[in-house]
């Protein structure tokens, strides 16, 4: 990752959402974008210029569009077509992203898109996240990533915040995934988890 | 195995898509695909398979093809009856209040204008107003001309949401008509969260704040809404006023659910619900004989 004076950037065309350019680089704040805050408290996170990735639930596209500044290509999906129309808008810019409207929680309508991929991210507000994220698999590579950015009060507001991690963590491992490191995106975002596992099988 | 460049058969043979981004656009729709043997396709079978020259018109192909499905949805979506229809009736609403300000400010201005005019005495509407602010000959008069344009183009926008809601929803559209029908539908976010509500919210629809401060403190409970705008209950004598309205959000609610769920006029409800609001109506003038 490129980080100038402690802040993260990506190199690109800026002006996408507004963000802050720095000596020519993109600012990609902590606050806004929880893979940015990941990048942050996790100093080894990652991100090169051959990595092919699924992101799941894309909205507006402003992680999506620094993402984009990283690596190979993007395969984006949103399912709400208001967010979608600024991520078509985006997709005309930046042409290693490949958006596709369609429901995350249902692969098939987008599986004759997608081609293998080396990390499978994730971000979508759904009480079934884990779950959507199993059905997911099948496009991730043998000993490829998959991120998980857990909203917990997605889940279930009634439960507390970390019996729904624990439970995410067990829904996932039962699943064959082995879990390489999970952690809480304080201070930049509240009830907001981060599971990175690995397909091994 | 179907992918959006072509057809891959299980003998390892393959028959790419011939055309533009219209019949790839075609092809997708038709595929079935199966998640249980599935096989993530790779942009070296679409290169072997002769459907593009390499990996970056591959990305590039592919990039088209899902930004046009994905418009197409968009607009499949927005069309999808009552959420334009809700940004038009928020736009009446919105037109009727710019207008009446505009007169509004044109009729102050007028005055200083023209020292000996007032409206006391006679009945001066506002639209009988623009047509005098037109005859000026400076910048109001042509100001005034836009307004009248505005008043106009108010009037057709509001006819046409009446004509729409006719279609959207039928049976709304009988009890109460179109412009009230689609206020209602509007306030409440989409038909399908009005087929949701109960009868007393949809009743009193459109009066929030009287029914927050009735529910807060001692002020009486609002009678209706949106749906005083209505004739029968505006028209009603006081004393069943409530009653109409009572009457008629109960069969708005139903009314709702057909609407939502079957799309189409329902006459074995109608006219007998017709009936009802109408006998409760004339239970007033009866009383004040």
């Amino acid at each position: 990752m490129i980080i100038i004076d402690g802040v993260l950037v990506s190199k690109g065309q800026g002006g996408v959402y507004g963000e802050k350019m720095m000596k020519g680089y993109r600012v990609w704040s902590p606050n806004r974008s929880k893979f940015a805050a990941l990048a942050m408290i996790r100093p080894g996170t990652d991100l090169n210029p051959d990595l092919k990735v699924l992101y799941l639930g894309a909205a507006n596209g402003t992680t999506v569009s620094h993402f984009a500044d990283y690596v190979n290509c993007v395969y984006a999906v949103e399912f709400a077509p208001r967010p979608m129309q600024d991520l078509i808008e985006v997709s005309r810019r930046r042409t290693n992203i490949i958006p596709i409207m369609a429901d995350a929680g249902n692969p098939r309508e987008y599986a004759p898109f997608v081609e293998s991929v080396d990390m499978v991210y994730q971000d979508v507000a759904q009480p079934n996240q884990a779950e959507i994220a199993i059905m997911n698999l099948p496009f991730l590579k043998k000993g490829g990533i998959l991120i998980l950015m857990l909203k917990t009060r997605s889940v279930d507001v009634t439960v507390s915040p970390k019996t729904v991690f624990l439970d995410t963590l067990k829904e996932l491992e039962e699943s064959g995934l082995e879990i390489e490191d999970a952690c809480w995106l304080e201070p930049y975002h509240h009830d907001h988890a981060c599971i990175i596992c690995r397909k091994n099988s | 195995m179907q992918y959006w460049f072509g057809d891959i058969n299980p003998d390892g043979s393959c028959v790419p898509v011939k055309g533009e981004i219209k019949e790839f656009a075609a092809h997708y729709r038709d595929t079935d695909f199966d998640m249980d043997n599935f096989v993530p396709l790779s942009p070296e079978d679409a290169v072997n398979c002769g459907a593009v020259k390499d990996q970056d018109e591959y990305l590039e192909k592919l990039r088209l093809l899902c930004i046009a499905l994905a418009e197409e949805k968009i607009r499949a979506h927005y069309t999808k009856g009552d959420i334009e229809l809700v940004q038009m009736v928020r736009m009446l609403d919105e037109m009727d209040h710019v207008i009446n300000l505009l007169i509004e400010r044109a009729t102050e201005w007028y005055l200083v204008l023209n020292p000996k005019f007032s409206r006391k005495y006679k009945s001066v509407s506002a639209k009988q107003m623009v047509a005098i602010i037109r005859r000026e000959k400076t910048s109001l008069g042509r100001l005034g001309y836009e307004i009248d344009r505005m008043s106009s183009e108010r009037t057709r926008l509001m006819k046409e949401i009446s004509s729409r809601t006719d279609i959207i929803a039928p049976n709304c559209s009988a009890l109460v008509g179109g412009l009230v029908a689609a206020r209602l539908i509007s306030k409440a976010g989409s038909l399908a969260q009005m087929s949701r509500m109960p009868a007393s919210a949809i009743q009193v629809l459109g009066a929030e704040s009287a029914l927050f401060t009735h529910l807060k403190g001692n002020t009486p409970s609002p009678k209706h809404g949106i749906i005083f705008q209505h004739r029968r209950v505006h028209n009603s004598k006081a004393k069943v006023r409530g009653r109409v309205s009572r009457v008629l959000g109960g069969k708005l609610a139903i009314a709702a659910k057909l609407d939502y769920f079957r799309g189409e006029l329902v006459p074995e409800f109608i006219d007998p619900a017709q009936k009802r609001i109408d006998y409760v109506f004339s239970l007033g003038e009866e009383n004040k004989k």
